[in-house]
């Protein structure tokens, strides 16, 4: 027999979804369904009462002065659509479009796409290489937390329970910057990634690499940054030897698993293939004269 | 139970039932609208595609309760009387069907991405029904009406 949830709620303001939230451990947040409802299928989960969040307004995507908000509930088509994103965080882009097909985008949250906090997301890279927050609401108030920390292990994230994840706040880059998004999967759509991973890299007035970051998905515990690979590329620059060199030190950050996507070892060769391929991407995105600057 | 309102094919019907039962079942077996199929039941094979407010999505994945207030168009409701839609009529002149099993999903999620891009190139089309499986046809031909469906017509 099929697990299914004991009821449905649709609150009209976030209020009344934390004390629904609250009044039964067992009472789930429910926004695009499409991790939440196989989950249930497959007897993973067994929620009490829905909450839905889909009269809350967490849909906005608003450029402030310094950061860009999205509400919890952007799918990934808003972010596909979103003539800001496409401006500025291209890496966040390019990973809305590698996520299952066009009907699951329609309904997949980037805040769902977070709490569910599958080591493979593939939001998180991108938003790690932009320094993200997320806004957390309880009923004794909200606080900020950076991306980096906020997951656990597989399934797990620093939300405690009677909280929701309400909006990602990324700062806006300034300068001269490239990012991108690569994922390797089984196939190019509907499919966990065996290895996705994101980077970014900011240069100084001089030419020279002022800033840089290195995010690994599916290839351990948590999405993950690469350290060390980071601090090899802003000391000795975006020569092709140090690019091979951050390339191999990114494949020592992982602590993959073989799964029935892959093993570890190819994993961890991908890491390797990967990071070097984003690494001389924007090695020649950067170059005076590649419109950048 | 829940009483959900649904306005499905331009009528608004009332929906006496468990909200948590998925959209799909209501659709089938309470509105008797049985074009939309279940073929994975978790969102992966797009048999179930319908349009909700505007976008296509996997009517399996969407809880009934989900659906109260919604505006939603199934195969049923692409037709008009007997006048295919341009996207029906041209799968029939390319023989983009077999079993026909995929076919309202793909269908829909086809008429979803037309809204969005009128006139797409063929890679765009094969990017659009990504989330649709077929085990009859090579999807060629399904490109090939989409696109042509596209260029030639009415909008739909």
């Amino acid at each position: 027999m099929l697990a299914s949830p004991t009821g449905y709620a649709a609150p009209t303001t976030l209020e009344d979804a934390l004390d629904l939230l609250a009044a039964d451990p067992d009472n789930t947040i429910i926004a695009g369904g499409t991790d939440l409802v196989p989950g249930v299928r497959a007897g993973r989960q067994t929620p009490g009462l829905l909450v839905d969040l889909r009269r809350l307004p967490l849909d906005h995507i608003t450029a402030e002065r310094n950061d860009v908000r999205l509400g919890a509930r952007v799918t990934f088509t808003d972010v596909l659509e979103s003539s800001v994103l496409a401006a500025e965080y291209p890496a966040l882009v390019t990973a809305a479009a590698d996520i299952g097909g066009p009907p699951i985008r329609n309904r997949a949250t980037l805040g769902g796409n977070l709490v569910n906090a599958s080591p493979a997301a593939d939001g998180a890279p991108p938003l790690l290489v932009y320094d993200a927050s997320v806004v957390l609401a309880g009923l004794s108030g909200r606080r900020e937390v950076p991306l980096l920390g906020f997951f656990e292990r597989p399934g797990h994230t620093v939300l405690q329970p009677g909280e929701i994840l309400i909006e990602i706040r990324v700062p806006r880059p300034a300068g001269s910057t490239v990012s991108s998004f690569v994922k390797l999967g089984p196939r190019n759509a509907m499919a966990i990634a065996i290895v996705n991973a994101a980077i970014r890299v900011d240069l100084d007035h001089a030419g020279g690499v002022r800033q840089c970051r290195i995010a690994l998905g599916a290839v351990a515990p948590t999405p993950i940054r690469a350290l060390e690979a980071e601090t090899l590329v802003v000391s000795q620059g975006l020569t092709p030897e140090t690019i091979a060199r951050a390339a191999a030190e990114a494949a020592r950050a992982t602590s993959p698993i073989d799964d029935l996507r892959a093993t570890a070892d190819y994993r961890r060769r991908m890491v390797e293939v990967l990071v070097q391929r984003l690494l001389t991407g924007s090695a020649a995105e950067l170059k005076p004269g590649n419109g950048h600057g | 139970m829940a009483e959900l309102s649904l306005r499905v094919n331009g009528t608004t019907h009332q929906v006496k039932t468990d909200p948590c039962r998925m959209l799909l079942s209501v659709l089938r077996e309470d509105l008797g609208l049985t074009g939309a199929k279940e073929g994975c039941g978790q969102g992966d094979c797009g048999s179930c595609v319908v349009i909700l407010n505007g976008r296509a999505v996997n009517s399996c994945l969407v809880y009934a309760g989900q659906a109260d207030g919604a505006e939603i168009v199934t195969i049923e409701g692409l037709a008009e009387g007997e006048v295919l839609h341009p996207l029906q009529q041209s799968f029939i002149d390319r023989w983009a069907f077999q079993c026909g099993f995929c076919t309202p999903g793909m269908l829909m999620t086809a008429y979803g991405f037309l809204l969005e891009t009128p006139h797409p190139e063929a890679d765009e089309v094969r990017k659009a029904i990504s989330g649709n499986l077929c085990r009859c046809t090579n999807y060629a031909n399904i490109v090939a009406a989409v696109v042509a469906a596209a260029t030639g017509g009415p909008q739909p």
